[in-house]
């Protein structure tokens, strides 16, 4: 067919394939970048999730009477305690004199920083040493199996 | 009306009872009428803690209130007035140190403060007949004394180094006594003073190293003791190091040496090493044991506080990115926990215990580090791909328009 008869100009068939090839290489990638964020969503990448309100710290049955463990608590350290009368208690386990992480020490029932030896009792009250105040106290639940952490409204 | 008036009878009755149940008391009625010292106490009194146990001026100064004229101040009524400065101590102690006396109003206050005075540099010199030294009155008040546990009192904790000062800081009162006055100043500016002006109550002040009534300065031997109340694994560590030997045989304060006493700082890592600003060569010298152990420790603290930092500040970069690097910053928290373990081991004087923490945290501040790079790495993949995919968006949207005005261009669409 004669180029003429189709009302366009001769020159001008390079011109539409290159748009058609824009545009059909814009669409595809575009569609590309549509996808990539649905498919990372659903094969997510090797990294814990973070929550920062709520966490399960333990199951239950992890830990026994007279005992704590540490957990993570989105960027900062929780501890979970397990009072000698089957009680859950937890805190931020960050200290509050110069940020190190606490422990619970079994044989003294109470909180307990290795840095400067600073002591909170079981309510996170700093009772000894040099931290200058109490543990921030975190909300716990038992749902099912899981003993969830809450950061207090 | 028969009625009414037994009714208004029993009503005023039970509205005058409590009036009629307070004790007269003469003193308060005619001292508050006083100009002066002598009515002060009067306008005073009702603030006092004694008052509000239901205390009166007789109970300590004797005299009659019940008495109206001026007999009730005579001595056949038993009136001592008032105490001189070197008398208020027993004044004082007359009740404070009866245990059974006081059990009535606060079973759990103490009875020894009177024994404890006379123990103190302020007793000894009353003793001596120095009416300048502090005796109760001069840091509790008078005739407005308020319990220890009242925040407006003198002697509550966050008060207590004012109150201190109040003598203490004064050149002309303390001339002649041989102590310098600067202390109150000092302590201002220390990380005790700071704490308790950000409301830690428990924090040291004046009365907790000196003690408050047996107040008198730590000898030498016992700072560290004074110390370790509060810092015990720095203590515990102190004497098992080579030091506490060293220092003994010098004559030097343990703690004191390197911390001061009232001018407290927070302490530096600067401190430790063979800087200009540390701490060692004030007795250790080039070519000594001491000197070589705290270059030592020096470097090793420099370590791991250059990794960490170095790791702290690629995971704030990533978080502000919007990566999730919770794990490593949980990591990092231990190494954290080891630089300041490190710090506190310092005082073992040790480069190999002080080695264990920094090496420990060496390490998990370079795992941390790491991990931060990874992410950033992720990040800047996404930031290219994010790059690119607009590229193209563009694009399709350029050669859109171009299909549309092309198409609208075409002889059959014209016509």
């Amino acid at each position: 067919m004669d180029p003429a008869d189709r009302g366009q100009p001769e020159g001008a068939q390079p011109s539409r394939r290159w748009i058609s090839l824009l545009l059909g290489s814009g669409v595809l990638a575009s569609i590309a970048s549509f996808l990539y964020p649905a498919i990372r969503y659903i094969i997510p990448p090797p990294l814990a999730e973070s929550s920062s309100r709520s966490v399960v710290a333990a199951k239950v049955g992890d830990l026994k009477n007279n005992s704590g463990v540490v957990f993570k608590f989105g960027s900062e350290p929780g501890i979970l305690v397990r009072l000698a009368d089957g009680q859950y208690r937890a805190f931020t386990a960050v200290c509050t004199h110069l940020s190190c992480t606490v422990q619970y020490r079994a044989d003294l029932r109470e909180i307990w920083c290795p840095c400067h030896n600073g002591l909170y009792d079981l309510a996170g009250r700093n009772v000894s040493g040099p931290p200058p105040r109490p543990l921030q106290a975190y909300e716990v639940h038992i749902q099912g199996e899981d003993i969830v952490v809450s950061r207090s409204a | 009306m028969r009625k009414t008036i037994p009714s208004l009878v029993v009503l005023l009755v039970a509205i005058a009872s409590p009036l009629a149940a307070a004790p007269k008391n003469s003193c308060l009625t005619c001292h508050a009428e006083l100009e002066g010292p002598q009515g002060e106490p009067a306008k005073k009194f009702p603030s006092d803690v004694h008052n509000q146990a239901g205390l009166g001026c007789a109970d300590c100064h004797g005299g009659d209130p019940q008495d109206d004229s001026m007999t009730a101040m005579s001595p056949a009524k038993g009136f001592r007035g008032a105490p001189k400065k070197t008398a208020i101590p027993e004044f004082c102690g007359k009740c404070h140190s009866d245990s059974n006396y006081m059990r009535r109003f606060n079973p759990g206050l103490r009875t020894d403060q009177l024994s404890q005075y006379w123990t103190s540099v302020h007793g000894k010199r009353l003793r001596q007949g120095d009416a300048k030294v502090a005796a109760c009155v001069d840091c509790h008040s008078v005739h407005d004394i308020l319990a220890v546990t009242d925040t407006r009192a003198p002697v509550y904790p966050t008060n207590v180094a004012t109150t201190c000062a109040r003598c203490h800081a004064d050149a002309a009162y303390m001339k002649g006594y041989n102590l310098p006055t600067n202390q109150p100043a000092q302590y201002a500016k220390s990380v005790h003073a700071h704490a308790l002006a950000q409301g830690d109550t428990s924090a040291p002040t004046c009365s907790t190293c000196h003690g408050n009534h047996g107040a008198a300065p730590p000898g030498v031997s016992s700072v560290e003791n004074v110390c370790g109340t509060c810092h015990v694994i720095n203590q515990q560590l102190f004497e098992k190091s080579p030091h506490q030997a060293a220092f003994a045989k010098m004559g030097l304060p343990a703690c004191v040496q390197c911390h001061s006493n009232h001018e407290i700082v927070p302490p530096t890592d600067a401190w430790v090493g063979v800087g200009s600003n540390a701490t060692c060569i004030q007795c250790h010298a080039a070519g000594d044991k001491g000197y070589a152990a705290a270059q030592r420790i020096a470097g090793d603290l420099a370590k791991l506080e250059t990794f960490y930092q170095r790791a702290e500040d690629v995971l704030n970069t990533a978080e502000r990115s919007g990566m999730e690097v919770s794990t490593p910053r949980v990591e990092l928290v231990s190494a954290h926990g080891d630089l300041i373990k490190a710090r506190v081991e310092v005082h073992s004087f040790n480069p190999g215990e002080v080695q264990k923490f920094t090496d420990e945290g060496t390490d998990i501040s370079q795992k941390a580090y790491q991990a931060g790079v990874v992410a950033l790495r992720e990040r800047d993949t996404r930031r290219k791909g994010l790059g690119v995919s607009l590229i193209f968006i563009v694009l399709a949207i350029g050669g859109l328009y171009l299909k549309i005005r092309q198409m609208e261009s075409t002889p059959a669409n014209r016509h």
